[in-house]
């Protein structure tokens, strides 16, 4: 009798064993024992769109990538799409529907900086893990949320990286042209400290407005300083404004962007006046070209997956940023939670990615995880090619 | 004596491009007593049109332009027609907020279309981007091509009112409406030529301005600010006001941005603006202001 209940003791027992197991695993949210649900945000629409659809198409791939070998610890990947529209109140919007509504496990995105920021305390609150792979802001990682971590660049790394280069190139005569709205300032305030302790004085201090469609008056004040060097914090639209104009006036100093400008093939077809963009230098998050043969693997995911698009630097972004949030997975364990994946971001320490131009390196009090910015140059006419790369130490 | 040059060209011509746009406000506003704040979307989506026509489609310049113009007409007629007809005997504030609907359908359809595809689009420049000299003054050729095509639609304006029967019912009905009616002339058409001609101004504005700068679904409404401050300062009923004021305008911020400080820019047409306003409550050109007794 005892013999013949003894198969069902132990069915019983297995099933209890499955329910428990499986109540801890519904208890994670977006995990299940077969897949972990990871919310993207970004803008998916509009001029945006670069710093949002077009890294999550590298998340993607790389996610395709993962769970084509497996997945992670026998769990596939699946990614779930917000659009912020690159808008502070569709941002937070955006987080507590894939929060509460997906029942995401976890963030990877963030593409313009203003929408991130006002998400922050969305994301803190909901304790997340979070990765950044574009939104610049200092204030999304500084002072650090215990649970955002970012591979992005943030506005003072690339800030102080703009003067290095600047006094590296030699200049002496170093003036600034600057759009003064939320994300011009959250560079502008970080560059002006950075210039006050190293003694340098701007020979000029210009404006331009982000919706600018003629900058005569500030090149002239520009040329009239005799500047050998402009640093650009500027949006694409403006910056190749600026660019136009002072090729049109003959004002041909050494002009350096920043990762808002990070793909010098489209300024060089969106400022459209052969040669103007000789003497322009700009930072890119990520040390190779969309060209470069290194790159080849991914373009030919990335061209696959999402026909009509060609490989951009705003797809490296999201690469590099994917395979930094599977190794944290990684060392997250089977055992998944979100404390174990915030934990792992700590852990990660010399990190080298495909596209970054540095180790990446986590820790508990810096989550500024990416301090590597590469230079790119475009010869008119001619192949993208990375400069150099400045690390910055602190 | 170089650098006044230099800034004021840049100011004639920006300027003219907000006058066009002021034209625009203008035309409507005259015939049904409504600001169309789509006015500044036409702008915008002609402008694609225009983008895809050329740059997309390889067909010239002048053929574009006069596609962009005869397709932002047909907008602004059915926009009139949809959106604005079906509630005419509505009262002003429900007028102006199906024109506010229109405009952001548009930006939304913009974004839909172009929005994903890149970015800030370019327009590559109709002529040589190197500068020429006329006696000391420096003209870019560009410039010169906005300006001469700003002169063009005035002109062709002028003659429009001047000479043919659309034009002189279109000022009878901005006159007096009622009166209009009374004669036989079908009101109704009239809105919808006003906002017709009002988007098909927008259109050639767009297609000129667009090699000076790169459009993007959000462009329509630094042009409609603008605009709307040109047309504000010449009088909100006047046409040649309305190219005055865009021209005071984009000297404005020209000058006060080379003078002063490029800070000041975006505010100096504003202060300009409010100074004449407050001396003058109709506008440069507006009507004066009558009082009943």
């Amino acid at each position: 009798m005892l013999m013949s209940r003894l198969p069902r003791f132990a069915a019983l027992a297995a099933a209890l064993a499955i329910g428990a197991g499986a109540h801890a695993l519904a208890a994670e949210p977006g995990v299940t024992a077969d897949s972990i649900r990871i919310g993207t945000f970004g803008a998916l629409t509009g001029p945006g769109y670069l710093y949002g659809k077009l890294p999550m198409n590298g998340v993607e791939v790389v996610l395709d990538e993962v769970n084509a070998a497996g997945g992670i610890h026998g769990r596939k990947l699946q990614l779930v799409r917000e659009d912020d529209r690159c808008d502070a109140a569709s941002a937070i919007a955006a987080i507590q529907k894939l929060v509460h509504q997906d029942q995401v496990f976890a963030l990877i995105g963030g593409g313009c900086s203003n929408a991130t920021f006002a998400a922050r305390e969305a994301i803190e609150t909901a304790k997340i893990p979070t990765l950044i792979f574009a939104s610049v802001h200092d204030g999304i990682t500084v002072p650090p949320a215990p649970n955002i971590y970012s591979t992005a660049l943030t506005s003072s790394i690339e800030s102080e990286a703009q003067v290095l280069f600047a006094q590296q190139q030699g200049a002496k005569r170093i003036a600034m042209i600057s759009m003064k709205d939320a994300w011009g300032r959250a560079r502008y305030a970080p560059l002006m400290e950075i210039l006050k302790a190293k003694g340098i004085a701007l020979v000029a201090d210009e404006e331009l407005s982000p919706d600018a469609n003629d900058a005569t008056a500030q090149v002239l004040r520009l040329k009239a300083t005799n500047a050998d060097a402009v640093i650009m914090v500027l949006y694409p639209k403006p910056a190749a404004v600026y660019i136009r104009d002072a090729q049109k006036l003959g004002f041909k100093p050494l002009n350096i962007g920043q990762s808002g400008i990070a793909d010098p093939a489209a300024f060089e077809e969106q400022v459209g006046v052969p040669g103007a963009t000789a003497s322009f230098r700009t930072i890119s998050q990520v040390k190779f070209t969309p060209e470069d043969p290194a790159m080849d693997k991914w373009r030919k995911l990335v061209e696959t997956k999402f026909p009509g698009d060609r490989l951009s630097v705003y797809n490296l972004f999201g690469i590099g940023s994917a395979q930094v949030l599977v190794e944290a997975l990684k060392r997250a364990g089977s055992d998944l939670t979100r404390e174990k994946l915030q934990a792992a971001f700590a852990t990660i320490k010399g990190f080298n990615t495909d596209v970054h131009p540095g180790p990446v390196t986590c820790s508990q009090s810096d989550h500024r995880c990416h301090k590597s910015p590469a230079w790119l140059a475009k010869d008119p006419g001619g192949p993208i090619r990375v400069l150099a790369v400045t690390t910055i130490e602190n | 004596m170089l650098l006044f040059s230099y800034l004021l060209m840049s100011g004639v011509t920006t300027g003219a491009l907000y006058g066009l746009v002021a034209l625009g406000f203008v035309v409507v506003n005259k015939a049904t007593g409504v600001i169309n704040f789509a006015q500044g979307e036409f702008f915008m989506f002609t402008g694609f049109i225009a983008w895809m026509l050329h740059v997309q489609l390889g067909i010239n310049y002048l053929v574009t332009f006069a596609f962009a113009v005869a397709f932002g007409f047909a907008l602004g007629c059915l926009t009139d027609r949809i959106a604005f007809r079906p509630i005419a005997k509505s009262d002003v504030v429900s007028l102006v907020l199906a024109t506010v609907g229109i405009a952001f359908i548009l930006k939304g359809l913009a974004r839909t279309i172009w929005g994903g595809k890149a970015d800030y689009l370019a327009f590559p420049p109709i002529t040589s981007p190197d500068p020429i000299m006329v006696g000391s003054i420096m003209v870019i050729p560009q410039q010169l091509a906005v300006l001469a095509g700003t002169a063009v639609i005035l002109l062709l304006f002028v003659a429009f009112f001047r000479f043919t029967r659309a034009g002189k019912m279109m000022q009878a009905t901005a006159d007096n409406a009622r009166a209009a009616r009374l004669v036989g002339i079908r009101t109704d058409r009239i809105y919808t030529l006003a906002f017709g001609i009002g988007a098909a101004i927008a259109a050639a504005a767009a297609v000129l301005t667009a090699p000076l700068t790169l459009l993007y679904p959000d462009i329509g409404f630094a042009f409609f600010l603008k605009g709307f401050a040109a047309a504000v300062l010449g009088g909100l009923s006047s046409l040649p006001g309305a190219v005055l004021g865009g021209m005071i305008v984009g000297i404005a911020e020209s000058m006060a941005g080379g003078y002063i400080h490029s800070s000041v820019m975006e505010l100096s047409p504003f202060i300009v603006i409010m100074a004449v306003l407050v001396l003058r409550p109709s506008g440069l050109l507006g009507p004066a202001k009558t009082r009943r007794v």
